[in-house]
């Protein structure tokens, strides 16, 4: 379709043709954003650029990742030192309070085992940072430096530091792409961390806030509660933060209430990243920690585990998938 | 003695840094403003090489950068293919613009863009973009005569290196 031979184009099609095949190519593309729109065709055509596209991240990547480095060659000793103690003092916090969370864990994993034998799921986390590479800002997308090569899986949940941030929507070799809950196509299973209330948050397309439209009108919600993932859509494992009530409208002639919450993850200036990846509860008794390291086939079992043939679906159905588990 | 300055490699190379451009990561106060380098060295080519981006080249850059900043695809190339479609429509009267006009003609396209990459979001259903989203033709319009002097002077110096 594209036309080499230089020069002569307008004068032999003139404004006519050149009309016609403004129609052809608009169409074309039209049909394209539809099939995008709609999760077909167009997602092999992503992962099979993925080897083109990756050398283009990295040389874009490449000079502040080397200003970066540079930078850190000549950070003084003395401001080393600092940041060591401060980590280190942050490291013995940390470690208090999981001391802490470990027995209740343990508590938890025997009441859980005296009611149906129903065990909690292990997580594995896997370190992975952002690549610098600002996306188009409609995307609702960032890259993530771990690809299959590390055996990160699709649909696979990221969090950050303080909050859920999105899932893993396509696997290349050394990077992958994570849609954020921030997408207007993403729904998210929630509760109420207060009530235990199970709902649902879908994207608007900002990274200022989610939109829990389903809630009933009398239910105890209030303004600052925290929102976790419940774990129901099999995606996302339950009890992560993902984040806070700040709006309630219980307007008249409202059959549901209107929640609005905004996220705890840094969806749009974060650095760093968690992917989580569920042990399988068989493999739980055999390895109580999560230690060993054999990632393909542990992973491909989580992946099996509620959602299988799942893998072909998009996030349309993923949307539909959370809408239907409302409680009413 | 006619040397080609609009030869591909050259329009490539131009291309190649406005894509970067597009990708590369800013704060994210500057990242609401950052203009539409592609549409803009496009706009060049379009007006200082006759003929030489024709509307299935510019279908063809769309698509690429549409994977590459992982937007809708087919989003950029639609926009590529009007820009150009409507510079090479009135590339005549364009050209012979004082600058401040052409700039000013610049704006409406970019404006255009816009407008055209509104109808998609709100056909997705997704919100409507606050102010801010008409901050990018406003930059764009602005950067364009130092971005037009500077690719002149660019193909001037190759003009140069290839006589001698």
């Amino acid at each position: 379709m594209v036309k080499t031979s230089p020069g002569t184009e307008s004068r032999f099609f003139g404004p006519g043709g050149q009309t016609a095949r403004l129609m052809l190519y608009g169409l074309l593309a039209v049909v394209l954003m539809a099939m995008d729109q709609r999760g077909h065709y167009v997602s092999s055509i992503r992962s099979a650029a993925g080897h083109l596209v990756e050398p283009v991240y990295h040389a874009v990547e490449w000079p502040l990742r080397a200003v970066r480095n540079f930078s850190e060659q000549f950070q003084s000793r003395r401001s080393l030192h600092q940041e060591n103690d401060r980590l280190r003092g942050y490291i013995l916090l940390q470690q208090a309070a999981l001391q802490r969370l470990e027995t209740l864990t343990e508590e938890n994993r025997r009441l859980r085992s005296l009611f149906e034998g129903a065990r909690g799921q292990e997580f594995e986390y896997r370190f992975a940072e952002l690549l610098r590479v600002d996306l188009d800002p409609f995307s609702h997308r960032v890259l993530i430096n771990r690809g299959s090569k590390d055996g990160v899986t699709r649909g696979q949940a990221v969090i950050d530091g303080d909050g859920v941030m999105g899932q893993v929507e396509e696997v290349h070799l050394h990077f992958s792409t994570v849609r954020l809950i921030s997408d207007p196509n993403h729904a998210l299973p929630v509760q109420i961390s207060r009530t235990g209330l199970r709902t649902v948050a879908f994207g608007m397309g900002t990274t200022g806030y989610l939109s829990l439209p389903a809630v009933p009108r009398e239910a105890d919600v209030r303004e600052g509660d925290l929102l976790v993932t419940s774990g129901l859509g099999d995606r996302f494992p339950g009890g992560y933060p993902v984040g806070r009530v700040t709006r309630i409208n219980r307007g008249e002639g409202l059959s549901f209430a209107q929640l609005e919450a905004e996220p705890l993850a840094a969806l749009d200036r974060g650095r760093e990243v968690l992917l989580i990846s569920a042990l399988p509860n068989d493999e739980n008794l055999a390895k109580p920690a999560a230690q060993g390291e054999v990632p393909d086939e542990r992973i491909n079992d989580t992946e099996g585990q509620g959602n299988a043939g799942d893998d072909s679906l998009e996030e349309n159905s993923i949307a539909r998938d959370g809408g239907e588990e409302v409680p009413e | 003695m006619n040397v080609r300055t609009d030869r591909y490699s050259v329009i490539f190379f131009t291309l190649v840094i406005a894509i970067a451009l597009m990708l590369v990561p800013l704060p994210s106060i500057l990242d609401i403003m950052r203009p539409y380098w592609v549409g803009l060295v496009i706009i060049y080519w379009c007006l200082e090489a006759q003929g030489r981006i024709s509307l299935g080249l510019a279908f063809t850059i769309g698509i690429v950068l549409d994977l590459l900043s992982a937007s809708l695809l087919g989003m950029h190339a639609l926009s590529l293919v009007i820009i150009v479609y409507l510079v090479t429509r009135f590339r005549a009267r364009l050209r012979f613009f004082p600058p401040w006009q052409q700039a000013l003609s610049v704006l409406a396209l970019l404006m255009n863009d816009r407008i055209i990459l509104l109808w998609i979001i709100s056909l997705r259903g997704e919100p409507l973009p606050t102010l801010q989203f008409w901050l990018p033709p406003i930059v764009g319009t602005l950067v364009w005569p130092w971005l037009f002097l500077l690719l002149d002077r660019y193909r001037g110096a190759l003009r140069h290196r290839v006589i001698r």
